[in-house]
């Protein structure tokens, strides 16, 4: 049994693919459109380091776990990956990052960086949340928490993914009162 | 000689083993370096920020989810291979006390059926099998009874991903699959120990820093002969006989002893046990490789801590087998990995990958999902310790310690005999013991198979020794600092091997600054008002002390250093990047010598070390002095040429050679340019010396190079400078350790040098005459001969251990009393890194340690044999591995102790910052609820049991 299946992967359209029955989304990702920078962990929705973001119509994002996501669950969907974060040049070079990248990257966040991509789609996801519904400032650790809770990471211990991320939140306009 | 114009498609010939050259890309072409294919140039300089780390090299890379680990890659992204991309499949038995009597693949339909399957049939047919250091048994044939929960059966191979996908959801977890017949016992019990230990001392009359009585390190090692399976310590007890002979004498001294009722004495005595943990690295393991038949070239992409021991092993595996005489190449990629934690250091796994490629005819990828790798995958051994502590009651000086302890290192040997060793050396942790008697005996069991893991035995038996000196202390009730405060270890005191720990022992330090912290100050108050505050929470405040051993023994590692005429500074070491900030820091590095961050860091380098052309001979544990005497007259011996990769490790092993490379080319290139430059531009030069004699009071500041007053000179002057003289530009050295460097003298441009190397090779800029630049073939270097050289003697393997670093943790919990969760409010770590490289990566690095032993102390746990990861129905579902909100992530604190001096090393602290928080949960959870563990992971369900 096989299916066809069409979406929008960052800002590129894909498909008609076909793809057997049961084909998870990160399989998809993977082995059907080399997009490798969404990073399997657990295969059982546990680790979250495979999430990515499928963009909403009403312009807030939902999170969303590729290794237990069948790919049928995005088919005419606009799905970012991680790959799909920083801005590239005519040649493809990447030229600029956003600004949750570099929050991490200027706070060592990671170590060996598996978990990353999924930080990053989680931690973007929440800035778009609260650009449209702010929080107090008093209460940014709380959201973090909320937000971030179900990610693991084995090498750093999270302290300074949760330092970057909170420093982003307070630093960005907008987005706390 | 600008090698920045390499290309990086270009594969660097390594060496030729037993008739197969070997190459290597470390990264792939494309992520050799943070100048990355997909990355702009200007984005990844931005680096070096304006002189000081702003980021990690391989940052950028990691953010934007560019294929830099081995698991990304695919046969499409590998030039010149074929597209189609195959995929493998291992069968793995779930039952190890039944005959194995073969499998069924009846239920795949055709679409899904596997192109080939390898069993051991083919296996035995065509002569392969793994490196010895596996053991044997790669694939169980039928009639034979699984040695270990998860051994393999068959690789199955799928000509492609949809036949995969399809076949592996009707295998994996179907008991159908395999056929066992009848019940047998375990392999396990019919096998000697992998290993035993003792380490037995008595202090001599001189006291703790004296000649001993009875030491490892004075009168060697003995070891025990093994009886039904069990060991068998000699029984002769003679004070006046042999090694082993007047050892037992001295271990019936302190046994009797501490078992003779002192009145004076107070003894504890304990058992203690750990649990299996796994790794749980985040990136699973993976393989792909293919066989380019027209070019002899067998390409592999690997995910492994160890690359070169890969190398070596995997040319041997090819000379047998369906390739046998065909493969004239082997390339092995080994890019980034996504974790390790030890776990990937000599795993057995790649070679599994290399026979599924090597049948194939086409590109074959391997890779464990998380339940395949907690199946297979290599895991924290699980120690038994029995373990006596004597106390003077009066002094509170500790009297003796004695230990007996059981390692289980699964079924297959890996690195179970040395884990042991250095666990049993451990046990100790910051005390002076006058006495001991240690013994640590390692068993095969049908668990799967334990290695290298983070900690490497000192997790294990350190934490029961930290949670002795508690509960002593509340024996004795004293204070618990107070208590070790009595016992610390005072610098040029003996080990328990009797060796003395090099440098200063800053424990004393430490405990005086977590004793005036207000957590501990305040702790009895503080729990009576939260409890009061808090109905159904107990407090309570834990501490612990530690200091892990860094290093093997015989550490070698290489570094080259590259200065090109334009000032850009290129650095090649031997270290995978495992996450650590190796690359990172091994940039910043170089800035004490060159002034400025170096520009590129080539990790994982194995192959351009050929230009030092050394050669290796012996074991170097078990070589003799009179051996060595005899090597090390040849300049090309070296007693180990390469070392695998680890966490505690880089930043002294590493940092000593890539400085001794920089400093080389500071002293014979950058120095006397400069003095050039100012003599010439600053100095009536021709009329008068210009007294800048003193290399030493040179001083780097703002990435410019000044002396005496004199203008300061950037790198990109200096630089052209050093080429236009044809001064020394490259500096490329091998370094080895035996718990001290190795000295060697060179002839350096004419200037006779002692270095702490024992391999060096030289490139000189376009000035150097011809008879320099002639000398130059050697892999594009210059190769020098040393003229003398003085290794360590062979006597300091016994040493076992004797570079340490320490960390302290407090620890401030709330334990729920309804469902036996305990809450992380506060903690606080002290460490003591020497010389910090780069401060945020030393944080990052407390912060995962903690979390991780947070983990080792309350929720990680496998349950042994047929219910355990060997069954392959693990996952993080049931593994539970601490989360944010269970570390107290927004209230951790740590002191970094100041280096006494910029001279101090950097201290290899990857493991020793996961230890020190165990024991401190373990007497915080006592503190809090009046219950003591002794057994590990102090889970909820266990407090709640023991609440109840």
């Amino acid at each position: 049994m096989s299916q066809h299946i069409q979406m929008t992967v960052n800002d590129q359209q894909v498909g008609p693919v076909e793809v057997p029955e049961g084909l998870k989304m990160i399989e998809f990702l993977h082995e059907y459109l080399n997009l490798t920078g969404t990073k399997f962990g657990c295969g059982a929705g546990v680790c979250h380091a495979c999430t990515v973001i499928v963009e909403g119509k009403n312009g807030v994002s939902e999170v969303v776990r590729t290794c237990i996501s069948g790919v049928e669950r995005f088919v005419d969907k606009k799905v970012r990956t991680v790959e799909g974060h920083a801005k590239r040049n005519a040649a493809g070079e990447i030229t600029e990052l956003t600004p949750v990248q570099m929050a991490f990257l200027e706070h060592f966040s990671f170590q060996c960086g598996w978990c990353t991509s999924g930080f990053i789609n989680e931690t973007t996801a929440l800035m778009e949340r609260l650009a449209q519904a702010p929080v107090a400032a008093a209460d940014v650790e709380q959201v973090i928490e909320e937000a971030l809770k179900e990610h693991i990471c084995r090498c750093t211990g999270y302290v300074k993914y949760y330092q970057g991320v909170k420093d982003l939140i307070l630093n960005t306009k907008g987005l706390t009162y | 000689m600008n090698s920045f114009s390499s290309s990086r498609r270009t594969f660097i010939k390594r060496c030729v083993i037993s008739g197969i050259a070997v190459y290597s890309a470390p990264l792939l072409w494309k992520m050799g370096n943070s100048q990355a294919g997909g990355l702009s140039e200007a984005l990844t300089a931005q680096f070096k920020g304006n002189n000081k780390l702003k980021f990690r090299m391989d940052g950028i890379a990691k953010v934007t989810g560019e294929k830099i680990y081995g698991r990304d890659y695919r046969a499409m992204d590998m030039p010149g291979w074929p597209d189609q991309q195959g995929y493998a499949y291992i069968l793995r038995l779930d039952d190890a006390g039944h005959v194995y009597q073969g499998f069924d693949l009846n239920m795949l339909p055709q679409q899904a059926r596997p192109g080939q399957v390898i069993t051991a049939k083919e296996l035995a047919r065509d002569g392969v099998s793994l490196p010895p250091f596996f053991g044997s048994d790669m694939l169980l044939p039928e009639g034979k009874t699984a040695h270990y929960l998860g051994h393999a059966v068959a690789i199955l191979l799928f000509d492609n991903f949809a036949a995969f996908k399809q076949a592996k959801n009707l295998l994996q977890f179907n008991k159908k699959v395999i056929r066992y017949g009848e019940k047998t016992a375990f392999v396990s019990e019919s096998r000697d120990p992998y290993t035993s230990w003792r380490i037995i001392r008595e202090e001599g009359e001189s006291g703790p820093s004296g000649e001993d009585k009875y030491s490892p390190l004075q009168d060697g090692i003995f070891f025990p002969n093994y009886k039904a399976h069990r060991p068998q310590w000699p029984e002769v007890m003679d004070q006046q006989g042999s090694v082993s002979e007047r050892g037992m004498y001295y271990a019936g001294r302190i046994n009797e002893d501490i078992t003779g009722g002192n009145e004076n004495w107070q003894v504890l005595e304990r058992e203690y046990r750990t649990q299996i943990i796994d790794p749980m690295m985040m990136e699973p393991e993976a393989f792909n490789g293919w066989f380019d038949e027209k070019e002899g070239t067998f390409h592999t992409v690997i995910t492994s801590q160890s690359p070169q021991d890969y190398q070596e092993q995997a040319v041997h595996m090819l000379k047998h087998g369906p390739l046998a005489g065909k493969v004239k190449n082997l390339v092995v990629h080994s890019p980034f990995i996504g974790g390790g934690f030890g776990a990937k250091d000599h795993s057995i796994f790649p070679y599994y990958g290399l026979v599924a490629a090597m049948y194939a005819g086409k590109p074959m990828r391997l890779a464990n999902d998380r339940f395949e790798q907690f199946q297979a995958g290599l895991k924290r051994h699980p120690f038994t310790m029995k373990n006596r502590l004597a106390v003077d009651k009066k002094t509170l000086k500790i009297k003796a310690l004695t230990a007996d302890m059981t390692v289980d290192g699964g079924g297959r040997v890996n690195f179970t005999g040395s884990v042991t060793m250095v666990g049993a050396t451990a046990l100790q942790s910051i005390y002076y013991i006058p006495r001991n008697d240690i013994k640590a005996t390692a068993y095969a069991s049908r668990n799967p198979d334990s290695g290298s893991m983070r900690g490497y035995g000192t997790l294990q038996s350190m934490a029961t020794m930290e949670s002795m000196m508690n509960e002593m202390a509340g024996d004795l009730k004293v204070d618990a600092i107070d208590l070790r405060r009595a016992n610390v270890m005072e610098s040029g005191q003996r080990n328990t091997q009797g060796a003395i720990p090099n440098g200063a022992l800053r424990y004393r330090e430490m405990l005086d600054m977590a004793q005036q912290h207000p957590m501990w100050l305040e702790r009895a108050a503080k729990k009576a008002a939260f409890e009061a505050a808090n109905p159904g929470k107990k407090y309570g405040v834990g501490f612990g002390i530690t200091t892990k051993d860094y290093g093997t023994g015989a550490a070698s590692p290489s570094a080259a250093v590259r200065l090109s005429k334009s000032g850009k500074i290129e650095v090649d070491i031997c270290f995978m990047e495992m996450g650590t900030g190796t690359q990172s820091s091994q940039a910043v590095v170089v800035k004490d010598k060159l002034g400025v961050i170096a520009d590129k860091v080539t990790v994982a380098e194995v192959d351009a070390w050929q230009a030092m052309q050394q050669i290796q001979t012996h074991n170097p544990y078990f070589i003799n002095q009179q051996q060595q005497d005899e090597m090390e007259k040849n300049p090309r011996w070296t007693p180990v040429i390469g070392m695998a990769s680890a966490a505690s490790m880089s930043s002294y092993y590493q940092t000593h050679a890539t400085k001794a490379a920089a400093e080389i080319i500071f002293r014979h290139g950058i120095w006397p340019a400069a003095v050039a430059i100012w003599s010439e531009k600053y100095f009536n030069g021709t009329m008068a010396p210009n007294n800048l004699n003193d290399a030493g009071a040179a001083r780097w500041v703002d990435g410019k190079l000044t002396t005496q007053g004199y203008p300061p000179l950037s790198i990109e002057v200096l630089a052209k400078r050093v080429h236009d003289m044809g001064l020394v530009t490259g500096a490329m050295v091998h370094a080895f350790n035996r718990w001290a460097w190795s000295e060697a003298t060179y002839d350096i441009l004419g200037q006779e040098v002692n270095l702490e190397v024992d391999g060096l090779a030289l490139q000189y800029g376009d000035g150097a005459n011809d008879r320099l630049k002639a000398a130059m073939n050697s892999k594009g270097y210059h190769l020098l001969d040393r003229t003398s050289v003085n290794y360590p003697e062979t006597a300091l393997n016994n040493a076992m251990v004797t570079y340490y670093a320490p960390c302290a943790a407090m620890v401030e919990i709330a334990v729920n009393e309804g469902n036996g969760e305990v809450e992380i409010l506060n903690s606080h770590t002290w460490l003591e890194a020497g010389k910090v490289i780069v401060e945020e990566l030393v944080e990052g690095q407390i912060q995962g340690g903690l979390a991780m032993g947070v983990g080792h102390a309350l929720y990680e746990e496998i349950p042994s044999f047929e219910d355990g990861a060997g069954n392959g129905t693990w996952n993080l579902n049931r593994y539970k591995v601490p989360k944010a909100d269970q570390v107290g992530v927004w209230r951790q604190q740590h002191t970094i102790l100041p280096p006494l001096s910029d001279t101090d090393p950097s201290k290899g602290i990857g493991e020793v910052v996961m230890i020190s928080i165990v024991p401190a949960l373990v007497e915080a959870v006592y503190q809090a609820i009046s219950v003591r563990f002794y057994d590990l992971p102090m889970t909820a369900q266990k407090i709640k049991g023991a609440i109840s």
